[in-house]
């Protein structure tokens, strides 16, 4: 191991218990003790990830706010990352920079978006980041560790805080903490989210979403697609007319009736997009942003009776399945302005050795 | 180096450079200012900075009023835009709404 030179500046504290009090009294904390980042542990994740410090993992495009490998290690390393994590984070951060994630405006916003980071690929059982049962709750190292490196990052490095910084969200949500989740690649009735967004089966991605908290629903007596996807359609009916992008959060147990139908992913959002498509004046009177309703042409002014879908095109819908194998809850994550000015951003995860 | 008795940790933040800007030096008087008003395209930014103009408007000498929209609240405005804008107007009023 070669000695990386670390430019950040540096604290002496007695112990861990002064620097995780100097953490929070800086205003450096996530509001819940940090793992006090030393000078070895941030030069082990560096190693990890094959990074030297002053690497530019990305540039917050708004402010042009710049993420190095040293930035992104501290933080790290506070969340609690093991230095495997690494690379993990360095493509979350690279991803999550990409111009058409609007990473500034989402973070900002009143509407109080989370980044949801979905992993994929054979990284996923090396760090055993969970895909499977409560894979949203709390319990496994990489997926609370990963996702808090990355509100970190945001927070300290971006300045994108709530305390007295930019962070204006009304209300926010746990996933604001830390959302990190793995794909349940074991139960996919069809080819896994990364290769659906061009990537090989062999290799590792993290797919970054802007998304609001999600809408679980239990359906515990369709066995077809059809009833099941019904279900999923009131709960796109709450979220208003033309989401552009929207998640899908498929469980297992609903997956397995995709399996034995035979359906693929275009079916999925062919029969979404056509179910929820209901007359303008209903979708106008149901309470939705008024911004949405005009985004989606719910507000044209030609009397309302045209169909307006829940989703701007069938491909709008991104299925992903996730979950334990008990049990019928499926979920729905919009994404913030129903995903008309965000994008999910997938990136490689590079592997170091 | 730290001490045995000391840990030694790092800083994991930055200055930004946007936390330096200063504001613009106020104007002593809007007598014969052109205003500008610019919105972030957002619902009612308009008209909340429409309201404001007539009250200056009605209570000052101003020159002229001159309204942009930058048209996506969810992105900065481009800096051509902006210094067009700018070389229009001497006082700037910016509004976003909901």
């Amino acid at each position: 191991m070669t000695t990386p030179h670390l430019s950040s500046n540096s604290i002496d504290v007695r112990d861990a218990f002064e620097a995780i009090e100097t953490y929070f009294d800086r205003g450096w904390s996530d509001g819940l003790p940090i793992v006090p980042p030393t000078f070895e542990a941030v030069a082990a994740a560096l190693e990890a990830a094959n990074l030297a410090p002053d690497a530019i993992l990305g540039v917050e495009p708004t402010k042009g706010a710049v993420i190095t490998a040293e930035k992104a290690a501290i933080n790290a390393v506070m969340a609690g990352c093991r230095p495997e994590y690494m690379p993990v984070v360095a493509a979350a951060v690279e991803a999550i920079t990409a111009d058409e994630f609007n990473l500034h405006a989402i973070t900002v916003s009143t509407m109080g978006a989370a980044i949801l980071l979905v992993v994929n690929g054979p990284i996923a059982k090396t760090l055993e980041i969970n895909s499977g049962v409560s894979a949203f709750g709390p319990g496994h190292r990489a997926n609370a560790t990963i996702g808090r490196a990355i509100r970190l990052i945001v927070m300290n490095v971006l300045g994108t805080r709530s305390d007295d910084g930019l962070d204006k969200a009304t209300l926010g949500h746990p996933g604001k903490f830390s959302w990190c989740v793995a794909e349940n690649e074991a139960s996919l009735p069809w080819e896994p989210l990364h290769v659906t967004r061009g990537h090989d089966i062999s290799e590792s991605t993290v797919t970054v979403f802007a998304g609001l908290s999600g809408l679980q629903f239990g359906e515990h007596v369709a066995n077809t697609p059809e009833g099941i996807l019904d279900a999923f359609a009131q709960r796109l009916y709450a979220i208003g007319p033309g989401s552009h992008e929207v998640v899908l959060v498929i469980c297992p147990e609903h997956a397995e009736h995709f399996a034995h139908a035979g359906w693929n992913k275009g079916q999925v959002g062919r029969y979404l997009y056509e179910i929820t498509r209901k007359p303008a004046s209903e979708w106008a009177n149901a309470g939705m942003p008024v911004g949405a309703r005009q985004e989606s042409g719910a507000e044209s002014g030609s009397g309302g009776e045209e169909l307006v879908s829940a989703l701007r095109t069938p491909e709008s819908a991104v299925p992903i399945v996730i979950g334990g194998a008990g049990g019928a809850w499926s979920s729905v994550i919009p994404m913030w302005g129903l995903g008309a000015k965000t994008k999910a951003v997938t990136r490689a995860i590079k592997a170091v050795r | 180096m730290a001490d045995q008795n000391t840990l030694r940790v790092l800083d994991p933040t930055v200055t930004l450079s946007i936390a330096t800007e200063r504001m613009a030096e106020r104007p002593g008087s809007l007598a014969g200012k052109r205003i500008g008003l610019l919105s972030n395209d957002k619902l009612n930014s308009e008209a909340l900075l429409d309201a404001i103009y007539d009250v200056l408007a009605d209570r000052f000498d101003v020159k002229a009023s001159h309204r942009i929209n930058k048209g996506d609240a969810s992105r900065p405005a481009d800096p051509d835009f902006l210094s067009d804008f700018s070389n229009e107007v001497d006082v700037a009023l910016l509004a976003n709404g909901d």
